[in-house]
């Protein structure tokens, strides 16, 4: 499984997960506290100088993330030139753009395994409220484990499709790619139990 | 021979249902023998042995004993005493990653994670696979994910090692392989195949048939039997004949 | 315990799968992403509180920069993006679905799937995603609204298929319907 991390290491990458994310927490609050147009184009700079730092292949990485929110910046563009409210208009879409460009820098200086780490850090005081937090350990792995073994069987159920028919496999191939899931799951569960189930449980007598 | 209990495997008049309908049924046997077969055709009931004798299903009636326990009710003992490599490999890797999946087993034994990340390590080398530790289980061929599967369930140390038809399917180069690396390893086998040709080094085999053992004892008569039956049966066209 | 670890596991990554292989989308002039059929499914088939975890499960991955949701998206920016209402609202959606098939005895288990679908797919899940467009784009939740309606249509699509899908599900292996079990005894032997 690829993670979106980007392979260009920036200076990002060596610092700690945990404070780049409270760093982002407080970033947008903070943007949405304030409506002065100055420190959004401000913030805007500075995330722009933020993705070119690393270099050419990491800002074109980053635009290309970006262009989910373009249809929005589009849509609100039309909008606010209908309603003639340019200011307003102006100010949502770059809080919008800077945010979600925030967002994805934190993914893109973080490997999955020091985001993993943080994940266990942070859920840690709520397996002492009772939250069986402990399977995350088991279950994300379980997960990206089985992704590409349901993506191969979907496309071996197209495979198997199209050597019988001319028209489209659509969505009737989800009845099997589903029983496939409910079929593994037994076996890896079954898996489990063999090997002594889920980490971080402990074992009755 | 040795007589003491705790060496043996002793099945009880054992039985398993599966909705009523009888899979394994007075199922008595007791050996101590270092490597055990058992051959049977498809639908025998064999699979289903493998899986009560690894303590992950409860038999209907009667009792297993492995080296001493009830694998079902203890689990501890289980992990402890017994290791099953299933037929497809895929339905035994839990992990993205061969490191991972090495030591998931060892953290089940209670070890620390740094604790099983070294052996992990320590078992790949074993294996002359230390290169593979960080490789991703969806880039293996189907022989190396069975390899990973041996080298996960090795790495615990098992007692007894049930063996559920790991090689079929495999090309002729691998089954070899893969049957020198466990002969290699330092624990009893059950191993339990419809291929009478896995099982000609086993000290004692039995014959499972629709549930119940129909034979048994050294490998030589009783697989030659099966052979001659099976091919009396391929003869004719029990194919046609639907259960229950 | 272990079985329902592995089934929330498998139902997250059938979820993932569900958004990225090409071949199955939804026809109709527009393909349309089966990534919601699967927060769906997951409802109706796990119940309530499993298919919570599972849509859960998927969003923790997303959340750790892993690129599974439609169309190769992940990543923290999904969280703060003008679709995170949609994002946030997979569990509940998946939980809202589960409810109603664990407490409505309808006439077959598709019927029950179906509306249940529309139930937590489409009205709670656009009541979150509305909501989450209106609060990133600064818009009235009825303005909101009617931007994401077009995409109700196919939406309605998704829930029929839950309900084709659980039916025969319901045929093919009941065993696999926790909440069908109990009420379906009738239903089983009219079979």
């Amino acid at each position: 499984m690829i993670s979106l991390t980007s392979p260009v290491e920036t200076r990002a990458h060596g610092w700690p997960a945990g404070a780049k994310l409270a760093a982002l927490c407080l970033a947008s609050t903070g943007l949405f506290l304030t409506d002065s147009l100055g420190l959004h184009l401000t913030a805007l700079a500075l995330v722009l100088v933020l993705y070119a730092a690393p270099g050419r292949v990491f800002f074109t990485a980053g635009m290309r993330h970006l262009r989910v929110v373009l249809p929005f910046v589009a849509l609100l563009a039309i909008w606010h030139l209908i309603t003639a409210e340019l200011h307003a208009g102006v100010l949502i879409v770059l809080r919008m753009v800077v945010l979600v460009a925030l967002a994805n820098l934190v993914t893109m200086t973080t490997r999955l395994s020091e985001m993993t780490d943080l994940v266990h850090r942070l859920t840690a005081p709520l397996r002492r409220l009772g939250l069986p937090v402990h399977l995350l350990e088991t279950a994300i792995p379980l997960v990206i484990r089985f992704i590409p073994v349901l993506v191969a069987r979907a496309e071996t159920l197209a495979e198997a499709w199209r050597a019988r028919s001319r028209r489209r496999p659509g969505w009737r191939l989800i009845f099997p790619l589903m029983l496939h899931a409910l079929d593994e799951a037994d076996h890896v569960g079954e898996a489990l139990r063999a090997r002594g189930g889920p980490l971080g449980h402990t074992r009755p007598e | 021979m040795s007589d003491t209990a705790s060496d043996d495997i002793r099945l009880d008049d054992l039985g398993y249902e599966i909705a009523g309908r009888p899979v394994l049924s007075g199922l008595t046997l007791a050996t101590s023998a270092r490597s055990i077969g058992v051959v049977g055709r498809n639908g025998s009931g064999k699979s289903t042995l493998a899986r009560l004798m690894a303590g992950l299903l409860q038999p209907t009636s009667g009792t297993i004993r492995i080296h001493g326990h009830d694998l079902f009710r203890d689990r501890r003992a289980a992990l402890e005493t017994v290791g099953i490599l299933f037929q497809n490999p895929e339905h035994q890797i839990i992990f993205p990653r061969v490191d991972e999946e090495i030591a998931f087993g060892l953290r089940q034994l209670g070890q620390s994670k740094t604790e099983a990340a070294e052996g992990a390590r320590a078992v790949l080398a074993g294996f002359d696979k230390l290169h593979w530790q960080d490789a991703t289980i969806a880039a293996l061929s189907q022989g190396q994910k069975h390899l990973v599967c041996m080298m996960a369930v090795l790495a615990m140390r098992p007692r007894l090692m049930i063996l559920d038809e790991p090689y079929a399917g495999l090309d002729i180069p691998t089954r070899r392989q893969l049957q020198r690396y466990l002969n290699r390893a330092d624990t009893r086998l059950f191993h339990i195949s419809h291929d009478p040709a896995d099982l000609a080094d086993c000290a004692q085999v039995f014959w499972l048939d629709q549930g119940r053992i129909v034979a048994q004892g050294a490998p030589c008569p009783v697989l030659a039997d099966f052979t001659a039956e099976m091919n009396r049966l391929g003869e004719l066209d029990d194919l046609a004949d639907l259960a229950g | 315990m272990e079985r329902d670890l592995a089934r929330i596991a498998l139902f997250a990554a059938l979820i993932a799968a569900l958004g990225l292989v090409p071949q199955i989308t939804l026809g109709f002039g527009v393909p349309i992403t089966a990534q919601t059929l699967g927060v769906m499914l997951a409802g109706a088939v796990l119940g309530a509180w499993r298919g919570a975890a599972a849509a859960g499960l998927l969003l923790l991955l997303v959340a750790l920069g892993l690129p599974l949701l439609s169309g190769g998206r992940g990543g923290l920016g999904v969280f703060v993006g003008p679709t995170a209402g949609f994002a946030l609202g997979f569990p509940v959606a998946a939980f809202a679905t589960g409810l109603f098939v664990e407490h409505v005895r309808l006439r077959s288990a598709g019927l029950t799937a179906g509306l249940g679908a529309v139930f937590g797919g489409i009205l709670i899940l656009y009541l979150l995603g509305a909501t989450g467009l209106s609060i990133v784009i600064d818009k009235p939740l009825a303005e909101a609204f009617r931007l994401v309606a077009v995409f109700i249509p196919g939406d309605l699509l998704k829930a029929v298929i839950t309900g084709l899908l659980v039916q025969a599900l319901a045929q093919a292996r009941p065993q696999a319907l926790d909440w069908y079990r109990g009420g379906a005894a009738a239903g089983a032997r009219r079979l």
